[in-house]
Order: structure tokens, then C-alpha cells, then sequence
């Protein structure tokens, strides 16, 4: 059995017998064979010495028992480390940051507590996964749709706590700022309830966020300074109607009024799903699976330096009529009303000469069943594993094997900010030997700007890992030195994430300092992750 | 129990076993009478994407095992199916299907207190020939040894070996087997993976 750091053998036995007490000894994992199970399978280290694992693991199925674990930990020392469902794959898995901890894992706890249909919101536990919750929607017939990321076998609360995102309305989609109360197990073993949820028997827990004075939840996002047991979200009611519509433009050029129309309409509410970019002409010469095959031609193109910024693309594209660029935006709601917010969008659109229109979906909703098979799921508030079947298939990795992490800074939503990031990063590639794709688009999952998601493929080759982690790392700088973060990152990367917070000397990082070692004296909580150390740990690496 | 050491260990010994070890390993019956108990599969999965599963599918079917067919995605499998009967008792499933089914369904069969007790890599190698890296119950491994002579035939012959996997599972090795020349019609552009999920066997 291996041991936490800094962890004598007796203390652990001990802190293990105890934790069995607790929680049953069949809850408590310490076979080489069960703790395997908490490797991450998309592990930037996989197979080196320097592979973040875990020692052992604990499943608590209530509040009480993660009150109990928490206090044993605290009394031997034990660094533990908090996972919901611990499928966020990509981004670090069920891997402790701090190698050598005990996974607090929270699957077990997987009660769905209340969901109200008129104000459309759930309490739910942290092992409830995105399936339990659709499942008890759809068996009691509510109408209500649950904003699923993709794949969707996480949970919410994980999901929300790493800031992950979805695909519905705005207001939805931030998987985060949906979120509405929650209880905290504190270091110390205390139960403390965010929002109204602090004035004992509060009837608006779920309905009103942030309660009477300071709003404190944040700071359990992407953090290590509680176990949240519990967590409301506002769900979105069951829509009347769904309708997608496709605007095409003709010129490079008109990359720039396209995100900004776009953008227009959707801090304006016309569009309510979720937007996406795309090119008809760099997919008509890429991306031949299960279409026609490329035209030589524009494959001859596209093969040279900057071709996606270059006169002969352009004019490739007016002789053949392909547009450059589209955006494709849907709509939530009453039929009526969806077809006027596509007239009114469309006529925006034409502000740019030339552009084009295509009627997308259109349907009454709920979906038939034959519809279901033909969506894209998540869009309709269905989780999915579909992405699985296709994998993180990309131009410049076409058969991905052993799963990847995201780079995923965050950049302006402005086409301007797209040419350059697709500059900056290409040249960043070429210098480190990276593939370098023809360009690429931006996702808007968030409202007001734009993420740009590259997945960094994972081999079991470690010198292959160790070049890719160098190069993620450089990429990350460079970002920064740009003015784009990372909005999340795998355990391997979070302390270089943090690093590139560095306004006033770091002053963002000490202040999550000072708050850690007030609220988690003995750094037992999550140690390291998003960059955030106990001061024991602090001090050992200085 | 085995460590996965042990487990490790073991894989490395049996991929030392010249080709003539193996091939008169393989003369050994494996599910002779009183041989090994076979674990009841709940649903054997193929992927009709891919003429090697959809073979797989048929052989299975023809045993009489209940079969499924999948597209790549197991989502419906799973919530439709699978998340019911394995929230009355872990059921054993096989499957051959291409990685993203098994990545899935392994992970969701561990909450199950279930594993991967057999998997096999079918690759395509150089030549036309199918390259199978198997992981597994000793008894299985030496019955796939005649995979070496199978042909277009081996992913039937798959599905016999895992209709036949034993409940009791004592030692598990490693090994690689070729398929030479198998016709292109019968070798599918993505790896295949052919498994067996079943529950966990704790001594």
C-alpha cells in the first residue's frame, strides 16, 4: 500500500482503520488493483515515476461521513483528495493533484433531494450524474431540461465546481453561474450553507444565489477549501419550440461582422443556443469524410504558409462560390417567436453583402423519437456519450488513441482576436514542432468570449509526454503574454496556469493563500489544485 | 488476489513463450467436460459498423448468447439497458467494438464493483495480417493460440472464446497472436477491441 508523503506507515494504518469505521470497510480502497482505478486515463504522465496517483480511496454516502473522514484526516495529516464522478477526462480525471493522496470520492452520495418544476430548479448531491438527474426528469414527466456538457456522464456538481459548460441558453450553459446554494464540509468538519441556505430553514435556497452579505461560493470553484455535499441549480424549462438557421459570408474579410452581429445577437437574447462558427470553404478542403473528396485544387492552397489569410483562397472561393465563413445560431422557444428572432437575425446579417441563409432544424418539441436519434443530444439537454464513439478526432490528430488534455485559453470575442490567435499559435507550433492546423474556431460557450480548445494528444510514449508538456506549457506563456488565460487545466498544468495570474506580484494567488491556510490550517484538503498549496507544502518546495 | 504486479509480471512471462510453446499450449482443451464454469453474459455488443464485429455478432448469436448492436455510441445500451440490470446485481457483458465502447463501458461497469477480465487489440499488421494482443484468463489465451490459422474466420472465433470465458479466473497472462492474410474485406479501417466485462473475483 502506498503512502501519502510526509505520512508515517503507522499513522496511515491507523487513519485507514479509522476511515473503514467511518464509512464500512468495503467503502475504503487500498488494493493496487482499486486504486488503479483512480489513474487518469488521459494522464500527461502516464507510466513515469512522477504519475499523479493515489494512495487509497474513501466513498462516504453521507454528509456525516464526510464529516468524520474530514476530521480523521485532519488529525493524522492525511492529504485528501475530492472527486465527485471524477469523469472530467482532459482535464485530470480522478488523479489527485498532490500524488500520494487519498481520493475522497463522493460517488456514493448520489441523491437527488428536490426538484421543483414550477421554479424549475434541483438540489442534488455530488455523485448524482447528468444521466440520474435526466432520468428522474423524464420518469416523473417534468418539463424541464438539464444543460449537459459533452460527454455527460459527470456529474453537475463536479462539472459546475471545475467551471465546465454546456450547450442551452446562456444563463444555463455557464454550468457555474447556474448554480444556486450550496453546502460546504469544511476542513474542520463543520457544515456550512451558502446563500439563503444560511438562514436555518430558508424557503429560497434554490431560488435567490447569493443571501445576505459576502458571496462566498465562488471560492469553492476550482479550489481546495471545502467538500461541497450539496448544490442547487436552476434548470430551464422545457421550451416550445427549437430552430436553427445558418448565415454564410462570402469573404475573409467578413469574419470580423460576423462575430460582431453574432455576439450583438446574443447578449440581446435574439439567439438563445448556443452559437457556432464555422468555414464551408476550409471544411470543403479538409474534412472529406463522408462528403465529396477535396478539390485538389483547394487542397494545394490550404497546404501553404498563412493560406487561410491569403488572396488566392479568396479567390478560389468567389470562383467557386464557397463561402468562407458561417455561424449557425438556434433558438429556444415558442414557434412564432423563433421564426421572427431568425427573420430579425437574418436581417442584421445581411448588413454583410452578400451573405447567404440556410434554414437549419426545426422542431415542435419534446422530440419524437426518431428526432432524438438525429440531433446532436446535448443541445437538447440529453447527455450523451456519443463524443466517445468519434474520439477527439481533429485535422492534425486523426486517430487519438490515449485520450488528450485541453489547452483552452480564453480570448476576445472579436475576429480580429481569432486571425491572431490563429497566428500566434501557429507560429508557436511550427517553432516547437507541433502540427499545425490549416485554423481554427473558437467555441462560445461562454457569453462574451471566446474559448479556443485544442486538444494536446496523450501517448504512452514518455518521452513523447514529456515534449508535449513542455510545449503545453511554452503554449501557455505564450498565451499570457498575449493577455489569454486558461479558464481550467489538468493537475500537470494548474500551477503554470496560476502562474501566468501574476497581476501585482502574484497577489491573486496569495490572497487564495491566505485564505487556505486560515480555512484548512493543516493543508489536507485537495492540496495543489488550481495551483493552490497549503503553506506546509509551500514551504517544503521553496 | 492478484496484484496487478503479479498480474504484470506474468504478461511478460507468457510473451516470452516461443510460438511452438504456444501452439502446443493451444492443443489443450479449455472447456472440456468439467472443464471451467463460463460466466453468463447478460449481452454480447457489436458494432455493425465493422464487417469483423458484425461476424463477431453472428457467431454470437448463433450460440444463442443475447446479442446487441451498436453504432460506435453506447449511450442508448446504457441507459436504456444496462443501467437498470446492473442496479439489480453486476451482470457480465463481451463485446467486440472499437475503443470508444469499451473506454465507456469499462468505466461505467467499475462502479459496478466489475472489470475487464479479458480484452484482446485486434490491429491491423503489415501483409494483411490481423495482429492480436490478448489479455486474459490463461485458459482463454490458450484456446485463441488458433487464431493463428483462423483467417477471415477470427472474429467468429472470438466469439467463441468469450462465450467461454470461465467465472473462476486464477491466473491471467499475455500474448500475441498473428492472423496472416486475412481477405481486406474482413479487416476494418479502425483497431477493434473484443472484451469481457464480468464481476470481480474476490478471494
Amino acid at each position: 500500500m502506498k503512502v501519502p508523503p510526509g505520512v508515517s506507515s503507522g499513522d496511515f494504518a491507523e487513519a485507514i482503520r479509522q476511515f473503514e469505521d467511518a464509512v464500512g470497510k468495503e467503502w475504503v480502497f487500498t488494493s493496487d488493483e482499486d486504486v488503479a482505478l483512480y489513474r487518469d486515463a488521459y494522464s500527461p504522465f502516464w507510466g513515469e515515476e512522477d504519475e499523479l496517483v493515489a494512495s487509497a480511496a474513501v466513498a462516504p454516502d453521507s454528509v456525516e461521513q464526510v464529516q468524520k473522514v474530514v476530521k480523521i484526516a485532519n488529525a493524522y495529516k492525511i492529504p485528501i483528495y475530492t472527486v465527485s464522478t471524477g469523469k472530467n477526462l482532459g482535464y485530470g480525471g480522478s488523479a489527485p493533484t498532490y500524488s500520494g493522496s487519498v481520493v475522497l470520492d463522493l460517488k456514493r452520495m448520489n441523491r437527488i433531494l428536490e426538484v421543483d418544476e414550477k421554479n424549475a430548479y434541483a438540489l442534488v448531491e455530488p455523485g448524482v450524474s447528468y444521466f440520474d438527474l435526466y432520468r428522474y426528469i423524464q420518469e416523473k414527466g417534468l418539463k424541464l431540461w438539464i444543460d449537459v456538457p459533452d460527454p455527460g456522464w459527470g456529474s453537475p456538481t463536479g462539472n459546475s465546481l471545475d467551471r465546465g459548460g454546456g450547450y442551452l441558453m446562456p444563463q444555463f450553459r455557464n454550468h457555474f453561474d447556474a448554480h444556486c446554494g450550496m453546502e460546504v464540509v469544511l476542513a474542520n468538519g463543520e457544515v456550512m450553507r451558502t446563500g439563503m441556505g444560511a438562514m436555518p430553514g430558508a424557503k429560497t435556497w434554490q431560488q435567490y444565489k447569493s443571501g445576505f452579505g459576502p458571496w462566498i461560493d465562488g471560492i469553492f470553484s476550482q479550489s481546495n477549501f471545502g467538500v461541497v455535499t450539496k448544490m442547487g441549480f436552476w434548470l430551464m424549462p422545457e421550451p416550445d419550440s427549437y430552430l436553427s438557421g445558418t448565415v454564410m459570408a462570402p469573404r475573409h474579410d467578413d469574419l470580423s461582422p460576423l462575430v460582431e452581429i453574432m455576439t450583438n445577437l446574443e447578449n440581446t437574447r435574439v439567439t438563445s443556443g448556443m452559437p457556432f462558427l464555422g468555414s464551408p470553404l476550409l471544411a470543403r478542403g479538409l474534412l472529406a469524410g463522408g462528403g465529396p473528396p477535396p478539390d485538389p485544387e483547394l487542397t494545394a492552397i490550404l497546404a501553404k504558409p498563412d493560406a487561410v489569410s491569403s488572396p488566392e483562397l479568396q479567390q478560389y472561393a468567389e470562383r467557386k462560390g464557397t463561402s468562407y465563413w458561417s455561424c449557425t445560431l438556434s433558438f429556444y422557444g415558442p414557434a412564432k417567436a423563433n421564426a421572427a428572432n431568425w427573420e430579425f437575425a437574418k436581417e442584421k446579417f445581411s448588413a454583410i453583402p452578400g451573405a447567404k441563409f440556410m434554414d437549419g432544424e426545426s422542431y415542435k418539441l419534446p422530440l419524437t423519437p426518431e428526432q432524438r436519434e438525429q440531433v446532436h443530444k446535448p443541445q437538447f439537454g440529453i447527455p450523451s456519450l456519443a463524443m466517445f464513439s468519434i474520439g477527439a478526432r481533429s485535422e492534425t490528430n486523426p486517430t487519438p488513441t490515449n485520450g488528450h488534455v485541453w489547452f483552452s485559453p480564453i480570448i476576445p470575442r472579436t475576429g480580429e482576436a481569432i486571425f491572431e490567435a490563429n497566428r500566434v499559435f501557429s507560429a508557436a507550433a511550427r517553432e516547437m514542432g507541433l502540427p499545425v492546423s490549416t485554423f481554427s474556431l473558437p467555441t462560445c460557450y461562454w457569453e462574451r468570449s471566446f474559448i479556443f480548445l485544442f486538444g494536446f494528444p496523450i501517448t504512452h510514449d514518455i518521452e513523447t509526454n514529456k515534449k508535449n508538456r513542455a510545449s503545453f506549457q511554452r503554449l501557455v506563456k505564450i498565451a499570457a503574454e498575449h493577455g489569454w488565460g486558461e479558464y481550467r487545466t489538468a493537475p500537470a498544468h494548474q500551477g503554470a496556469v496560476m502562474d501566468t495570474y501574476s497581476f501585482n506580484n502574484h497577489a491573486l494567488l496569495r490572497f487564495h493563500e491566505t485564505l487556505k491556510d486560515a480555512v484548512d490550517p493543516n493543508g489536507i484538503l485537495s492540496a495543489g489544485r488550481y495551483g493552490i498549496w497549503p503553506k506546509h507544502l509551500r514551504e517544503a518546495k521553496s | 488476489m492478484r496484484s496487478r504486479r503479479e498480474f504484470l509480471q506474468i504478461g511478460v512471462a507468457a510473451l516470452a513463450l516461443p510460438i511452438s510453446a504456444r501452439a502446443a499450449m493451444a492443443s489443450e482443451p479449455f472447456a472440456a467436460a468439467g472443464g471451467p464454469t463460463p460466466v453468463p453474459l447478460y449481452k454480447v455488443i457489436f458494432d455493425e459498423r465493422f464487417a469483423a464485429s458484425r461476424a463477431f455478432g453472428s457467431e454470437a448469436k448463433r450460440l444463442g448468447l443475447p446479442v446487441h448492436a451498436i453504432k460506435g455510441d453506447i449511450t442508448d445500451l446504457w441507459f436504456n439497458d444496462l443501467y437498470a440490470r446492473w442496479k439489480q446485481s453486476p451482470a457480465a457483458i463481451a463485446g467486440l467494438t472499437a475503443h470508444g465502447a469499451i473506454f465507456c463501458l469499462e468505466r461505467l461497469a467499475w462502479d459496478q464493483r466489475m472489470r475487464v477480465v479479458f480484452r484482446a487489440d485486434h490491429t491491423n499488421g503489415s501483409g494483411g495480417s490481423i495482429e492480436h494482443a490478448l489479455s486474459g484468463p490463461d485458459g482463454m489465451l490458450r484456446e485463441a493460440a488458433d487464431l493463428s490459422s483462423s483467417g477471415q474466420d477470427w472474429s467468429a472465433r472470438i466469439a467463441r472464446l468469450v462465450a467461454r470465458c470461465p467465472v473462476e479466473r486464477p491466473q491471467a497472462s499475455k500474448a500475441t497472436i498473428v492472423t496472416p492474410m486475412v481477405n481486406p474485406a474482413h479487416r476494418d479501417s479502425e483497431p477493434l477491441i473484443s472484451w469481457v466485462i464480468a464481476p470481480v473475483n474476490r478471494t
